[in-house]
């Protein structure tokens, strides 16, 4: 509510043309954020600036003025003022912020994001679309929900997309997410912010937001089949290295649990816990059979080790072969 | 030059001539002779880091870089942050000025531990050698932060483990220094100095002294297994053998966010003593500003997962972090309205000294409220790993740290040296030391604000305004920083002698000759309040000020 009072002086920061666009769903929330903290920023500091001046210009020792004043040398109550008015400021700094961050970092997708999954290397992207096809650029639609899914094959990237407001960690040997919804068809920056080594600087990226979901198709279909697509990959490698003999695909439970509507399912376990299916429980479950057995089977799976491109085809095959009910 | 004693306490044989030779140096246990050759050698490393980011600084010129190629870019900048801030900026105040001025101003002779005190600055001396061998060897290309994979890859050779060498073993110093402060602060206190009448600088050597020993050795334990990792896969920090990056992440801030708070201490302690003497009036709020050194040294503790918001670290993790950030933010607002406060009514008297806390106060305000953008969520990650957060802890470790380290080299140089410095060189400084480094600094905000990355060597060309300010401003502070150097070392030759008590200082300190006897003090001194400023009289600039029998006027 206070950053909304102030939503015309955060607007003139980025109207001044010292912010990129605000390309994304989260990119008003989090100006009208860092508005608020720069106004109350500044004037804090004209205080400390003007008080610093105007007592030395005052007090400066000169002819007249060779000693100080009597003044008291502490005043408990002002002290505690001058601690609680901070304090107050920052605390409502700290609840707006927070506010704005948990509505970003969780967003309502709907029940149909455009799913990407991002691979970070030295020094490129590589963006994975929905329908096969993938690509150096990172295409979306405008208005439609966006999940990214970061992965990286080699050293920490971080995926930073300034007109959208958002950064996330692409890290070795986890998955990390990004959700939002882009608002402005155009063509964006796409960098790296993590430093990864001689050509960190280089390893730059597009994001063409697509006006509407009829030109993303058509550019989806003019480079499918020109190579496997992710998900295709993903049922290979579960065929070849004999997953589905213990994992069905029609809904039949074998020796482990059925990959039909795996992906978003509660998944209870035999210790009790349960977890919803995504991509890092896939992760663990591949790497560490062991860590979270399904309630009702065995803990008899082997570890299989898969690259890293393997294990982002195997989470995109799932996600195709839809939610539980 | 043949006696250096003032006129006050003509008696003893100054420290700077007791003992000949330069075994009698290398091998002191004399904490005056530690602290001056503690100086000596940050003084070097500031230079060698300061040469670093102005070959930086120039590349930055155009946005295609071309001045050095892009690997040799980055192991500068390596280096620049890797020596500043374990070589300079850590060390700077607590180990050159601290080891000076803790005991004089205790009216002790020493620290608790001499012999421990050199061999701190042996092992200080150790770990500068392994980082210029590093840079014999090739350099590193880590970024001071060590993040792996990138680290620890397999391909790494020598240069690496000569790093990690260094910073365990810098560490050590930085821990024996922090020990031997804390058992000197517990058992030398003179009569009549009880914990509320210490100087506000040794509260804040205290405070510093306790995060040195408690999170310096998590620092040592980080490196050595990050050693052992590169060298033996034991499968912690690398995901390819089973370890997990993020983990490092976690160690390696948990004790560099504190060391922030190691390098910004001491500087506040500083400023808390010449902001009192030269508005010749006591501090205000004495036990505000010494709860909040201890304030900040315990949240502090607390903090350092406000680094790591876009890392992948889980959502209520980043939530407690960013609320513990803002409440590090309080105990600064308050010691920044006692020092206003204290300056209310007062006589300013502006020397070199003062001008610099001056400069200190503008750089701290924007340095810290620009802290407020980081800490927070929301804000944080766009500006994450930008130039924001570049100009942020610039503002912060190099600005504030840098003017108070000025601040009180300025201050206790007569006492050090015997000598006065040239006003007019030191005013001239700190005034291109403000200017040149908001030139520098302020620019690279925007930068950030607009979407550059740090740790770049070439970048868009949007951004070339940005960066050309910058540069200019880099030779501005420079500037600066090579005049107040001159004017330091030129007074060792031609400077007047200085008085006993120059500035008309009330703590102990001040009533030892300028420069001290070998055992500083002929007598234990009783200590007074070292902020009460009643019945000290300016006799002439000669002579200095001296407290007239009978107390207050």
């Amino acid at each position: 509510m206070i950053p909304r009072l102030l939503e015309p002086l955060a607007a003139a920061l980025p109207a001044a043309g010292f912010m990129p666009q605000r390309a994304s769903s989260v990119a008003g929330n989090v100006d009208r954020v860092f508005g608020f903290i720069f106004w109350v920023s500044l004037a804090a500091l004209v205080l400390i600036l003007v008080l610093t001046v105007v007592f030395v210009l005052r007090y400066r020792v000169r002819s007249g003025r060779t000693a100080p004043e009597p003044s008291p040398s502490h005043h408990n109550r002002l002290e505690l003022l001058w601690s609680a008015i901070p304090l107050a400021l920052v605390m409502i700094i700290f609840g707006v912020s927070t506010a704005a961050w948990l509505d970003m970092i969780e967003p309502a997708t709907g029940p149909d994001p455009l799913r990407v999954q991002v691979t970070g290397r030295r020094w490129s992207w590589w963006f994975d679309h929905p329908g096969g096809r993938g690509a150096p650029e990172l295409h979306l639609v405008a208005g439609r929900p966006a999940v990214l899914t970061l992965a990286s094959t080699d050293v920490v990237h971080s995926l930073y997309l300034p007109d959208f407001r958002l950064k996330q960690d692409a890290v070795p040997g986890r998955f990390t997410r990004m959700a939002f919804t882009p608002v402005l068809a155009g063509n964006f920056p796409v960098l790296c912010a993590e430093y990864c080594g001689t050509d960190h600087s280089r390893m730059l990226a597009t994001a063409v937001v697509h006006p509407d979901q009829a030109s993303f198709d058509a550019w989806a279909r003019a480079g499918a089949g020109e190579a496997l697509s992710l998900s295709d990959l993903g049922k290979k490698v579960l065929a070849a290295k004999g997953c589905l003999a213990c994992h069905s695909l029609d809904g039949t439970p074998r020796v482990g649990p059925t990959f039909k509507g795996l992906w978003g399912r509660e998944e209870k376990f035999a210790d009790g816990t349960s977890a919803k299916v995504d991509e890092n429980y896939l992760r663990e479950s591949v790497v560490k059979p062991g860590a979270k057995v399904v309630a009702g089977f065995a803990n008899l799976m082997p570890p299989v080790p898969l690259e890293e491109r393997e294990m982002q085809g195997v989470v995109a095959y799932l996600q195709t072969l839809g939610t539980a009910p | 030059m043949t006696t250096a004693v003032s006129a006050a306490e003509p008696a003893a044989e100054s420290y700077l001539r007791h003992g000949r030779g330069l075994r009698s140096w290398l091998l002191t246990i004399d904490h005056k002779r530690i602290g001056l050759m503690y100086l000596g050698l940050i003084a070097f490393m500031l230079f060698l880091g300061g040469i670093f980011a102005m070959v930086l600084r120039m590349n930055l010129w155009r946005p295609a870089g071309g001045l050095v190629s892009n690997d040799t870019y980055n192991k500068l900048f390596t280096l620049h942050g890797a020596v500043m801030v374990f070589l300079f900026v850590i060390p700077g105040i607590p180990a050159a000025l601290g080891n000076f001025v803790l005991p004089l101003q205790l009216g002790a002779k020493d620290v608790a531990f001499p012999r421990v005190n050199l061999l701190s600055f042996w092992l200080f001396a150790l770990g500068s050698a392994l980082f210029v061998a590093t840079l014999v060897a090739g350099g590193v290309d880590t970024g001071w932060t060590l993040y792996p994979p990138y680290s620890l890859e397999g391909s790494r050779g020598l240069g690496i483990l000569l790093a990690l060498t260094g910073v365990f073993v810098a560490g050590f110093s930085s821990i024996l220094t922090g020990l031997n402060f804390i058992a000197t602060i517990h058992t030398m206190r003179p009569p009549g100095m009880g914990w509320f009448g210490l100087p506000l600088f040794l509260w804040a050597l205290y405070a510093t002294a306790i995060i040195q020993i408690v999170a310096t050795p998590v620092l040592g334990i980080t490196v050595a297994l990050g050693f052992m990792e590169r060298l033996f896969h034991l499968g912690l920090f690398m995901p390819e053998y089973g370890g997990d990056p993020v983990l490092f992440q976690h160690f390696f801030w948990f004790y560099s966010h504190p060391a922030v708070y190691i390098m910004i201490l001491p500087a506040m302690g500083i400023v808390s003593e010449v902001v009192s003497v030269f508005s010749r009036k006591p501090i205000f709020g004495y036990r505000f500003i010494a709860m909040s050194s201890i304030a900040i040294a315990v949240i502090g503790f607390f903090v350092w997962g406000h680094h790591m918001f876009v890392s992948g670290q889980s959502k209520w993790a980043s939530v407690v972090f960013s609320f513990l950030t803002m409440l590090v933010a309080i105990p600064s607002a308050i010691k920044t309205f006692n020092w206003l406060a204290t300056m209310y009514k007062g006589a300013i008297v502006l020397r070199t000294p003062m001008i610099y806390v001056l400069a200190f106060f503008a750089i701290f305000g924007i340095g810290g409220l620009t802290g407020l953008f980081l800490g927070s969520l929301a804000t944080d990650v766009p500006l994450h790993d930008t130039y924001f957060v570049v100009a942020h802890f610039h503002f912060v470790m190099v600005g504030a740290v840098l003017t108070a380290f000025m601040a009180g080299l300025h201050y206790w140089w007569p006492k050090m040296t015997g000598r006065m410095y040239s006003e007019a060189s030191g005013r001239l400084s700190a005034v291109l030391v403000l200017v040149g480094f908001n030139v520098t600094f302020i620019p690279q905000f925007l930068a950030g604000v607009a979407g550059m990355p740090r740790r770049y060597a070439t970048y868009a060309a949007a951004f070339q305004t940005n960066n050309r300010v910058s540069t200019v401003g880099a030779f501005i502070l420079a500037a600066g920083l090579l005049l107040a150097a001159s004017g330091l070392l030129a007074s060792l030759a031609r400077g007047r002698r200085a008085p006993a008590n120059p500035w008309g200082a009330a703590s102990l300190e001040w009533s030892a000759a300028s420069p001290p006897s070998h055992h500083n003090f002929d007598r234990t001194p009783t200590a007074g309040d070292p902020y009460d400023f009643g019945g000290l009289r300016e006799v002439s600039a000669e002579a200095g000020w001296v407290r007239a029998a009978g107390g207050a006027p």
